[in-house]
């Protein structure tokens, strides 16, 4: 029996060649699998395993890339899978047709002898390069629960019908487990381990829980602290270049440090069942041990606080929003504009004391939902007010994540438009407000718009901006309007940007091998009903946009759109000295108990995520706003 | 210890070569060579060797862990003496620590050998609980914390092993302060859930009770009988274990807030279990949990929202109606947070979808369900399930406000899609594309989810007059009028629900619908082409009438032979191809009564008037079926053997294929074409086996090398069939595989290395003259099956020979397959004989009726003589009629003996030579001849055998041949037999034959009919015939 944990039989870390990068069994949970299957095969439920439902043993590592190979092979299209259509079949996760599928996958492992078996759950995370699989230990019923959806011959099954995948995957938390494992997992073998940025008004970011332990026990570890560069002026993940860049790293994937996740895996789950997922402390504990480390007398010390703090104190907060728009400029599409803001906080507090922080303006700044770290306990939420208590860890840690709309006036607004004025000649024109409405303490500290033409070669442009200066790469136009180092304070600035853009001819895109994508499966173009567009007097824009959309590749379902199929300006900027949302702290309202002396700092910084100028005279994706009912 | 050391240790290159060897995905099978070495022991013991390199040592360790089957017990002594010996401050002792408890765990189980097994366990489990028998012992946290982790996965594996040291267990995790107190929290923890499993609570005696230290250990009873641990009791807990389990539960809940997640995780469900076996009698513990667990519903992290949702099922009372819409609110609200993983967004909607309990709150959270621009489309799919949940609930809801809450069901569609609403434009396979039309399925199967036992389904009557099916209707047939690149997708759109036995009426529903509504919107002209998938369903659904179908095609026939010109060929062709192969569809699953006047009014004007010959064709042929062939029978035939063997179709199942234009198959994927079409000679040749001569640039005037240069076989094998009356040429039966051709007709040609010029193709118009009910299959024929074969034509072949000589002639088929393929291959070769080159010589125009005999009797006395190589070196000069120019003729002679009585070669003759007889002379012969009355029209000379004509034989008569007269007492030679039967001379007469040889050559015979041998004298002006005469004489008399 499983019972409700998470234990993990298997970890599998695979390259995109196919081979096996790393893997580690759990003998212990192993045992408790066949276990399970042995009782429910003495109850009489007939011998499975001449039908191949279960094995009894963990197959080899090149048993599971095989089996993992043959799996994109069958359905590992951008749509394939996770969405059924018309080349998917019984048997296949696609068949399911739920988007989970994409990360929760069957492996059919096929034995010569014809004795072919299914390992499921496997949680998949694809992270810089690597598949990591993760097999957490399920009992018989859910497994075969699975083997049957897999095997409905029907049209797809509802939420409303029994034994659907929704509720098979609510009663088992160890797929959630699993996907906590896969992702520090993940974490580690892209190096992606730093801890949350925590920002000091006066002087450099500091560094996280190994600075703190190193500062407590008298020994200068490093230099330099480990901050995330949340806000650098590069393409955020989901931008189209940005995605481009990492799909081409899959063909050469940077090794990691194996010994440093083995390690790791001892020291977080020694048999199989996590105990604690924080990198950060489980190898301090590993590589540091507890030599003179005193315990607290009269209570119990967290295990997600391995060490205690000892020094001067202080205590230090600091908001980040990211702001995510679509801006239109249309009429009939109103602006969508989201803030994901979150609270880092850095206690450097000797014992284990209590702080308690007062949220106020929840109401006003229309917070839509917030999350607590889980030492944190919140009270319930009154008109506008919500108090946290919490018990601080050592180093830098996430309080709290909230979803907030944008309380004030989009830092850029304006338009964008492009016209193409010949297939492969076109004009655009920029007019953007910045920092409008924003007063000091707020600082622009730089803005840069980038016109991404990924499926275009850019030959030339030709245009000079009111303000900044222009670039251009291979497929884009890069535009600086506030440069690092000259932030925009106090005032705002309205810039404007006419020009024209040459593209080279295009020549038939070839798509890199390595793209594990196949989009047109099922659908061949029929040349007889092919439309001559520019004699039906359609728009020339349409013209060139149907023609080029006929080499377009299907995206993946992590996108959240066709992205090469419009054109856009992104916005990319950062700014200071406020939030978006409105929602912040007062560092004086900090409270401490057993009270202390410990100086509350606070600050602030936004930065863009997604911020798009969709072009008014193009094609642009919306999204309906919500209504009640 | 009797451990034996390893009897050769490995070199670190070794080891290096092991562990790579162990990698490799590539070729499992190199881990072979080193499966005889006893790896484990190898290993265990490498750790301390100092010749190895440090980063060596752990990946022995992991070998072990992940490469090595799981260790026998034997190998168990061996890996507690390693770890008991191995240095405590060693790097790798946690690991080797690890690597030791998990091989105890796997090998071991329940019952164990009380004197092989029980000892060693007992000493591993003495050495943890020495380790964590020492709380808040600071700087070994980490190892004591690793001790208690130990003893728990030994618990696990071992089902109740520290159930009787729960006491022990619970002071240690009692006093405990450190971060280690987790570990102890959680071996506590399981180490009751065992007990409880066990059935302890029952038990009068407390399950905290110990009766000693709690080393040494000592494996318990249960453990060690060959009996089945007991199952968990029905008995009710006792009084002092429900209080003794409040105890370990109170400690346990004490400060939930200390644990890490993946701990809470964990402890969390094991309380629940625990607590669960206690709940009747100890309510308040249901409270308790609410009051220390419900804080999380606000937690960022997934698994400890997982573990409170799995608290809310197991203790409903605890959590009332609030804090279910709290949780569910979380839930959708979770999905909305951007800086989760996506997969835990994807699972937070699961979660509420995947429990009646929050699912019923799922239609009061609409709002938060409306997908976002720059949400993942994963994302996008799964509100939009909920989107379609929410939907198809509010419709499913008819009360008062029926109208109100239809409209609110439909805008939550339109609401919900425009996220995914590029797909309008965007191609038929995008991303998009995808998720939109799953979200229009998933609205339909959550207003009528399957039943269970997967054949019917509830609320489909329901659904069928619901505003939000009609919706749904209408967006489809905008869609499909407004783009036509999504044609295909709805095509399979309707198909998924047409495969569905459960939604199979919503998919002919909204064929229906496509029908009623589509249809009349659309235009005809190429364009059209684009809904033919559309189209390719309504005509396959019975359920769909057809006529507007019918109607809309019979437009598009005439506006496609309006649009035909010069470069619109190609179009036409493919763009009729697919109509008529519609129509085809049509006549497959519909009563012809139903579409036959429709129908056949649309392949009628096809036939009459479309451009393209083969669409014409095609269309006759289905106008045929249509009003030969009975439905049904019609439904089987088209049914039956889609593909012939040997045709490989391009793409199997669709009728919409654009054959490559009239390319030929290639002859090797039909080999056996010749088994379905079978040629055969009207007349069988007399020479059964025969050969060719070929003379290079023969001709009169250079003649003078006549080298030979081949001679060939003819003929390989005769054609040894029996009813050489038939007039079959080509004879074609039903069986087996069948060849199904789509043309009226099979074109045959022929072709010759002989001289035989030009010979005109020919068509066979075989399915035209079928009887109706064969239909146009083409089976294989045999010998047996001949009989059978109810369908033949006659081909005439007609030669233009330049020389007379006998020949092959090739023969090669070419059909349309039913895919629009062509299809042609080779049939057996017709063998041309000298005979056939036998014709009469021509009269002048001017010559009376009455005077041919005697012309031809003159004519045969000329060439006679100019063929007589003896005058005038052989050569004469005929001037021609008009004065232009002469013939020249070379004559030959030869001469034939044949050994057989006269009634056989009277007989001979009479079949086979009769037009070709100038005149009879001599009584005897003449008298049968006449009697006979085969021969016609001839010179009789009764008297006067002509004695110079056997003057000049060359070879008079045989020596050897009996030359004495016998009677002729054959009855058969006829009516005339009779009278000679007394005739008393050795020659009965003679007979003489003209044969004009195409193009200018003649053949000549004079038979002198002997009573035992007839001898021939031949004379030609084309020596080379004399060879084929001379065979052809020697067939026509054996």
């Amino acid at each position: 029996m499983s019972g409700g944990g998470c234990s993990v039989r298997a970890i599998w870390i695979l390259t995109p060649n196919d081979t096996v990068a790393f893997s580690r069994r759990f003998a212990v949970v192993e045992k408790r699998w066949r276990a399970a299957w042995e009782a429910e095969e003495g109850d009489g439920e007939g011998d499975r395993r001449g039908t191949g439902a279960a094995p009894l043993l963990l197959p080899a590592d090149h048993e599971v890339a095989a089996a993992f190979a043959e799996r994109w092979r069958r359905e590992g299209t951008a749509r394939g899978s996770g969405i059924r259509t018309n080349v998917s079949s019984v048997g296949l996760d696609s068949w399911v047709d739920d988007p989970i599928t994409r990360h929760i996958i069957s492996l059919r492992l096929d034995k010569e002898e014809g004795d072919g078996f299914m390992l499921w759950p496997v949680v998949l995370q694809k992270r810089g390069g690597y598949y990591v699989l993760v097999l957490p230990l399920v009992d018989p019923q859910p497994f075969r629960a699975y083997e049957n959806l897999l095997k409905r011959s029907d049209c797809g099954s509802s939420a409303k019908e029994n034994g659907n995948l929704s509720s098979i995957l609510f009663n088992l938390p160890c797929i959630t487990g699993a996907f906590m494992v896969a992702h520090v997992v993940g974490d580690i073998i892209t190096g992606d381990i730093a801890e949350p940025e925590v920002i000091v008004s006066s002087g450099p970011s500091v560094g996280g829980l190994l600075d703190s332990l190193t500062g407590s026990i008298g020994i200068s570890a490093r230099a330099k602290p480990i901050a995330a560069p949340v806000a650098a002026p590069t393409a955020s993940l989901s931008s189209p270049v940005g995605a481009a860049q990492s799909d081409s790293l899959k063909g050469g994937v940077r090794p990691f440090d194996k010994d440093l996740l083995r390690n790791f895996i001892i020291g977080a789950m020694p048999f199989g069942t996590p105990q604690d997922l924080n990198y950060a402390n489980v190898t301090s504990i590993r590589t540091t041990g507890f030599s003179g480390d005193p315990l607290p007398t009269d209570q119990k010390q967290p295990a997600w606080k391995p060490y205690l703090y000892k020094g001067r104190q202080r205590i230090i907060f600091t908001s980040l929003e990211t702001i995510n728009a679509a801006l239109y400029d249309r009429d009939d599409v109103p602006d969508f504009l989201s803030v994901s803001g979150q609270v880092t906080c850095r206690a450097e507090l000797e014992g284990l004391p209590d702080v308690s922080l007062p949220l106020t303006g929840l109401k006003t700044a229309h917070v839509e939902v917030s999350s607590f770290h889980h030492c944190v306990q919140a009270s319930e939420p009154t008109a506008n007010k919500q108090t946290l208590v919490f018990q601080p860890p050592l180093g830098n840690f996430v309080l709290m994540h909230y979803q907030a709309p944008c309380n004030i006036a989009p830092p850029v607004k304006g338009f964008y438009q492009l016209s193409m004025v010949s297939e492969n000649e076109g004009a655009f024109l920029f007019k953007l407000t910045l920092m409008e409405g924003y007063k000091s303490p707020f600082i622009m500290d730089f803005c840069m718009i980038t016109m991404p033409f990924p499926r275009r070669r850019v030959a030339s442009y030709d245009g000079n901006p009111s303000i900044g200066t222009v670039s251009m790469t291979e497929h884009s136009i890069e535009w600086r309007i506030v440069s690092s180092g000259r932030g925009l304070s106090g005032r705002s600035i309205e810039a404007t940007f006419p020009g024209t853009v040459k593209f080279l001819p295009r020549t038939v895109q070839r798509i890199n091998s390595s793209f594990r994508s196949v989009s047109s499966i099922g659908y061949t173009e029929d040349s007889d009903s092919e439309q001559d567009n520019a004699k039906n007097g359609a728009s020339l824009d349409d013209y060139i946009m149907e023609k080029i959309n006929k080499d377009l590749h299907a995206v993946d379902l992590e996108e959240p759109l066709s992205w090469q199929v419009y054109n856009y300006a992104k916005v990319s900027f950062k700014i200071t000295g406020g939030t978006l949302s409105g929602l912040t702290i007062d560092p004086k309202s900090v409270n401490v108990y057993p009270s202390v002396k410990a100086p509350a700092e606070y600050s602030m910084q936004t930065s863009s995520g997604d911020y798009i100028l969709w072009n008014t005279l193009g094609k642009c994706p919306t999204a309906a706003l919500p209504r009640e009912l | 210890m009797d451990r034996q050391p390893p009897t050769a240790l490995l070199s670190p290159q070794e080891w290096e070569q092991l562990l790579d060897d162990f990698a490799s995905s590539s070729n499992p099978s190199r881990r072979d060579r080193w499966l005889h070495l006893p790896l484990l022991d190898l290993a265990v013991s490498s750790l301390l060797r100092r010749d190895l390199p440090s980063h060596l040592k752990p990946l022995l360790l992991s070998l072990v862990d992940d490469h090595l089957p799981p260790p026998l017990p034997s190998s168990l002594p061996a890996l507690l003496a390693s770890l008991l010996s191995f240095p405590p401050d060693h790097p790798l002792r946690d690991h080797l620590l690890v690597t030791v408890v998990s091989a105890f765990a796997s090998a071991l189980a329940a019952p164990i050998s009380r004197d092989h097994e029980a000892p060693h366990l007992a000493a591993l489990v003495d050495a943890l609980l020495a380790a964590a028998n020492r709380p808040n012992h600071a700087p070994d946290r980490a190892a004591r914390a690793l001790a208690c982790d130990a003893l728990r996965a030994l618990d696990a594996a071992l089902p109740g092993l520290l159930a009787e040291a729960l006491g022990h267990l619970y002071a240690l995790a009692a006093a405990e302060r450190s971060p280690a107190a987790q570990s102890y929290l959680l071996l506590l923890a399981s180490a009751a859930r065992h007990a409880v499993r066990l059935g302890r609570l029952a038990s009068g005696a407390s399950i905290l009770a110990v009766a000693g230290p709690p080393t040494p250990f000592a494996v318990p009873a249960h453990l060690l009988s060959p009996l089945a641990a007991p199952g968990a009791s029905v008995a009710p807990p006792s009084e002092v274990n429900v209080r003794d389990t409040r105890k370990v539960l109170a400690l346990l809940m004490d400060r939930p807030q200390v644990l890490t997640p993946a701990a809470a995780m964990e402890m969390m469900a094991i309380l629940a279990e625990v607590a669960s076996a206690v709940l009747q009698w100890a309510p308040a513990i249901a409270a308790h949990i609410k009051v220390q667990f419900g804080g999380m519903v606000h937690s960022s992290s997934p698994m400890l929202l997982h573990s409170l949702l799995t608290l809310f099922v197991q203790f409903p009372d605890a959590f009332g109606a609030e804090d279910e819409r709290t949780m569910a609110h979380r839930l959708a609200l979770a999905a909305r947070e951007v800086h989760r993983p996506l997969a835990v967004r994807l699972l937070a909607l699961h979660w509420l979808l995947g429990s009646g309990k929050f699912r019923n709150l799922v239609p009061g959270l609409a709002r938060w369900f409306y997908p976002a621009v720059f949400d993942p489309l994963a994302l996008k799919a799964k509100k939009l399930d909920c989107l379609a949940y929410v939907a198809a609930g509010v419709d499913g809801e008819k009360v008062a406000a029926a109208d109100r809450a239809s409209d609110q069901a439909t805008r939550l569609l339109d609401d919900g899609l425009v996220c995914v609403s590029a797909f309008r434009w965007l191609p038929a396979w995008s991303t998009e594309t995808g998720v939109a039309f799953r979200a229009l399925h998933s609205v339909l199967v959550g207003a009528a989810p399957h039943s269970t036992d997967g054949t019917s389904c509830s609320g489909a009557r329901e659904l069928l007059n619901s505003t939000i099916f009609h919706h749904l209707q209408a967006i489809l047939v905008d869609m499909a009028s407004e783009h036509q690149g999504l044609v295909p997708v709805i095509a399979d759109f309707t198909n998924r629900l047409l495969a569905c036995n459960s939604h199979r009426w919503a998919g002919e529903r909204l064929l229906r619908t496509l029908d009623e509504c589509l249809l009349p919107r659309l235009e005809p002209g190429y364009q059209l082409a684009s809904y033919y998938p559309i189209f390719e369903k309504i005509a396959q659904n019975e359920t769909v009438p057809q006529h507007h179908l019918i109607e809309l095609l019979t437009k598009q026939m005439v506006s496609l032979t309006k649009k035909h010109g010069p470069d619109t060929e190609l179009k036409s062709w493919s763009q009729g191809s697919k109509v008529v192969g519609i129509c085809r569809v049509m006549l497959k699953h519909h009563h012809s009564s139903h579409i036959f006047l429709p129908l056949s009014h649309l392949l009628v004007l096809t036939i009459e008037s479309f451009p393209d010959l083969e669409v014409r064709d095609h269309a006759r042929i289905c106008l045929r079926m249509l009003s030969c062939v009975p439905g049904k029978k019609l439904r089987h035939i088209m049914g039956v053997g889609e593909q012939p063997s040997g045709v490989t179709p391009s793409h199997p199942g669709s009728l919409y294929d654009i054959p490559s234009p009239r390319a030929a198959q290639d002859l090797k994927s039909m080999p056996d074409l010749a088994s379905y079409i079978h040629l055969e000679r009207v007349v069988p040749l007399i020479v059964k086996q025969s050969w060719a001569l070929t003379l290079p640039n023969f001709s009169v005037q250079s003649r003078p090398s006549g080298s030979i240069l081949s001679i060939q076989d003819v003929s390989s094998a005769p054609s040894e069939q029996e009813n050489p009356t038939g007039p079959t040429i080509e004879r074609i039966g039903y069986r087996q595989e069948t060849l199904r051709v789509m043309d009226s007709k099979v074109t045959i040609t022929f072709s010759s290395s002989a001289h035989f010029g030009k010979i005109p193709s020919c068509h066979i118009p075989f399915i035209l003259g079928e009887p109706p009910g064969s239909g146009m299959d083409i089976v294989p024929i045999d010998n047996q099956n001949r009989e059978e074969s109810s369908y033949c034509a006659s081909v005439t072949i007609e030669l233009e020979p330049q020389e007379p000589s006998p020949g092959l002639i090739d023969v090669s088929v070419e059909a349309n397959t039913e895919n629009c393929q062509v299809l042609s291959g080779s049939l057996k070769p017709i063998t041309v004989g000298i005979e056939d080159m036998f014709l009469k010589a021509s009269v002048p125009p001017d010559t009376p009726r009455e005077g041919v005999a005697m012309y031809y009797q003159d004519l045969f006395h000329a060439l006679w003589e100019a063929c007589d190589s003896s005058t005038n070196t052989g050569r004469e000069t005929f001037p021609l009629s008009g004065g232009k120019g002469s013939a020249v003729i070379d004559g030959t002679r030869s001469v034939k003996l044949l050994e057989v009585t006269p009634k056989v070669l009277i007989g001979a003759v009479e079949r086979y030579l009769a037009s070709f007889v100038v005149s009879v002379s001599g009584g005897s012969l003449v008298t049968i001849l006449r009697g006979n009355g085969v021969i016609k029209n001839v010179m009789w000379e009764e008297n006067v055998p002509d004695a110079s004509v056997g003057a000049d034989a060359l070879v008079p008569y045989s020596p050897d041949n009996n030359l004495q007269l016998h009677l002729i007492d054959d009855e058969d030679i006829g009516v005339g037999a009779e009278r000679y039967g007394h005739e008393s001379k050795r020659e009965m007469g003679t007979m003489r034959v003209m044969i004009f040889l195409p193009p200018r050559y003649h053949l000549l015979f004079l038979l002198e009919v002997g009573r035992a041998s007839t001898l021939v004298r031949i004379r030609t002006d084309h020596w080379p015939c004399l060879a084929y005469v001379d065979e052809y004489l020697e067939a026509l008399i054996s």
